[in-house]
């Protein structure tokens, strides 16, 4: 199926959608420093690849979004965030212990390397969320026409 | 420690379900199978400590202590597990892992199986989260992710209407009871400013507000949706014939028990503990009327188990006979719970509890044995409809051999399993009150008729459409005959059961000495 979306369109989506998804990269990393964390970041640059598919059309879509490849990095996203849960089993689950004796995450409180296994968390739910929102909404763009 | 592995081991799999499917069609399978029965063996030991020591297991989030630093009141996710608890994750992971192994051979038709393996290994997760936790909101989210699985797999077979059909009605509903819930949850914590269960039993104790008892009708508006009782059923009896009959055994054995009954108990004596505000009563101090909770809970039960047993009587889909008949048997449940908060501290309400607990992991074992029939049925003739099916028994004597199992035990007949459970419930209500026993009575009546009309279906004489039928494969066979056995064994020892295990749950969750609420109480200390 062909883009309906015109040239100008297509030129601000060019020049936008690099800014959306470094803009939801910052909401990501900074989770636990500003407002905003895994879930609204991952939503955001979700928001840049809806905007690469209603701008450049579903057939261009087609050719750079790789379902296995979504579903397994979904996967990832649960097991790094689980992962990170479980670091601190030794104690209880959820146990920060990056925070309290881990190396490099352990810094001043307000700096980015600062809060254990928070930053590690949101990554893993940006990802999960980013990659979760672009199948869905690829996967109902995607679906049977109105008619057959 | 065991608990946390009760909940990592399911998320594991489920996380790992699409990394894992890549390696092949077959693995994924395996790798459900591994999963669930990792998860049986955790929750087996969990409630083997349980049982053993006979006390409380309060497990912690993120730290040692519930308690912050420097206040005096817990501020962490809390896990509690008494032996209610344990025992209920012992039968989710039990009758799960058997539904896991039936789908190797009833699923293998249908694609996206995938999916399908992460949902069901969801909805396990959500089950065994809403039985272990000891936070309300940690409840919601287990509720949340329990319904959402459960809706996504009642619609799995997205080709056939029915699917469909029944999904979005079980949806909008369900999302309506929910959110019931979640404004009961935050009616709690606008006035008592805690989400932590036990702490809430203290705080509610010592002010009990009109909110609280508003809070309290929510709940019970909502679990008694997601129970299936008799108002507001009319989900189920779309919802369990339209899923896959692997995802129906979980949904009529296990879901409505996990976030329907189980849920009230939990609420009503862990929160509104009826002890607690009869004592307070006694003093003239404010309380919640715990008795006008106990009648509405026994008006509805039996509502559901009078109709629900008489609408199974009219139905010639198989598989919504059954599903009537898990209504009316969530009437009996409902029954006990209710009159073991009317009859609290007597020797009939602790009865009357035991005998509920009972119920739900017998009817777990039946109502899960019977719709494996019904998918071996659906599998290898094609049809549900029980007037074009008669005469199964020469060509699947096995799949019948279970059946006549299945329905005896539910009816109650004494060498089985359902005999013993229900016998309890008909005995305490009859301390309690006959009028109640009678109409229990009735109810078993109806579910008498009804199954006899199946059976006719299996010992009839040969219809044209069996001509062609035989015995599905070993992996749909075996978990049907383990369940057999599981029934048959459980009802010959009936009142062992009942006495080592059934009554010490009962005691505990009654918590007559306020045992849950001081599981808590001792990390603050002094009190």
């Amino acid at each position: 199926m062909k883009s309906d979306m015109g040239l100008i369109v297509k030129t601000m989506a060019r020049a936008t959608i690099p800014l959306i998804g470094i803009f939801g990269a910052y909401v990501v990393s900074h989770g636990h420093l500003t407002p905003g964390g895994g879930f609204q970041g991952g939503a955001t640059i979700a928001g840049a690849g809806i905007l690469f598919i209603i701008a450049f059309g579903l057939d261009e879509a087609k050719k750079r979004i790789n379902k296995n490849l979504y579903s397994a990095l979904e996967g990832l996203g649960g097991l790094v965030f689980l992962g990170a849960a479980m670091l601190g089993l030794g104690v209880a689950f959820f146990y920060n212990t990056l925070w309290h004796n881990g190396p490099i995450l352990n810094g001043e409180p307000g700096t980015l390397l600062s809060a254990g296994y928070l930053p590690i968390m949101n990554l893993a739910v940006g990802l999960k969320v980013y990659t979760g929102l672009m199948s869905a909404v690829f996967a109902i763009a995607l679906f049977r026409r109105w008619r057959k | 420690m065991m608990l946390p592995f009760l909940i990592i081991i399911p998320l594991f799999g489920a996380f790992s379900m699409p990394i894992v499917s890549l390696l092949g069609k077959k693995v994924k399978e395996y790798w459900a199978v591994i999963i669930s029965g990792a998860t049986l063996a955790v929750s087996a030991k969990i409630f083997y400590t349980v049982w053993k020591t006979n006390e409380i297991i309060l497990y912690t989030l993120g730290s040692d202590s519930p308690i912050g630093q420097g206040v005096k009141f817990p501020i962490r996710i809390v896990w509690e597990v008494d032996l209610f608890g344990a025992l209920l994750a012992l039968t989710i992971a039990f009758v799960g892992f058997l539904a896991v192994v039936y789908s190797l051979g009833y699923m293998k038709h249908d694609t996206g199986l995938e999916k399908y393996y992460t949902l069901i290994l969801i909805l396990e997760l959500g089950m065994l989260g809403i039985v272990i936790t000891g936070d309300i909101f940690n409840f919601y989210v287990f509720l949340e992710i329990m319904s959402i699985a459960s809706y996504a797999l009642v619609a799995f077979r997205n080709d056939t209407w029915e699917g469909i059909e029944a999904g979005v009605k079980y949806m909008f509903v369900g999302s309506l009871a929910s959110s019931f819930i979640l404004l009961g949850i935050a009616l709690l914590y606008g006035q008592y400013g805690t989400l932590t269960m036990s702490y809430l039993a203290i705080k509610i104790a010592e002010n009990p507000t009109v909110v609280a008892k508003v809070a309290l009708a929510f709940f019970i508006g909502g679990l008694l949706f997601k129970s299936g009782a008799v108002p507001v059923h009319m989900w189920l009896a779309d919802a369990h014939p339209a899923a896959p009959s692997s995802i129906s055994a979980m949904l009529s054995g296990l879901v409505i028990k996990a976030g329907g009954v189980y849920a009230v108990a939990r609420i009503i004596f862990s929160i509104f503990n009826p002890g607690l505000h009869a004592y307070l009563r006694a003093f003239n101090a404010p309380a919640v009327d715990m008795n006008v909770v106990g009648w509405v809970i026994v008006f509805f039960a039996c509502l559901t188990l009078l109709v629900g047993n008489a609408m199974a009587v009219v139905q010639t889909d198989m598989k919504r006979l059954f599903a009537f008949s898990s209504v009316g048997q969530i009437g009996y449940i409902l029954l006990g719970i209710g009159i073991g908060i009317l009859a609290y501290g007597t020797k009939a309400g602790e009865l009357a509890l035991a005998g509920a607990i009972y119920h739900i992991v017998n009817h777990a074992l039946i109502k899960a044995l019977l719709f494996l029939v019904a998918g071996a049925v659906i599998h290898q003739v094609g049809t549900k409809n029980l007037n074009e099916l008669s005469g199964l028994a020469k060509r699947m004597p096995l799949t019948t051999f279970s059946f006549i199992i299945g329905a005896a035990a539910i009816i109650g007949l004494p060498p089985l399993n359902g005999f013993a459970s229900k016998w309890i419930i008909y005995e305490s209500s009859a301390m309690y009150n006959p009028i109640l026993a009678a109409i229990a009575v009735v109810g078993t009546v109806f579910s008498l008729a009804a199954y006899t009309r199946v059976l006719f279906t299996f010992l009839g004489r040969e219809s044209d459409r069996i001509k062609e039928a035989k015995e599905p494969e070993k992996s749909m066979i075996i978990p049907m005959l383990i369940l057999v056995v599981v029934i048959i064994v459980m009802g010959l020892l009936p009142w062992q059961i009942n006495d080592k295990v059934m009554l010490p749950t009962a005691r505990m969750l009654e918590q007559l000495n306020g045992e849950y609420i001081m599981a808590l109480l001792k990390f603050i200390g002094g009190a």
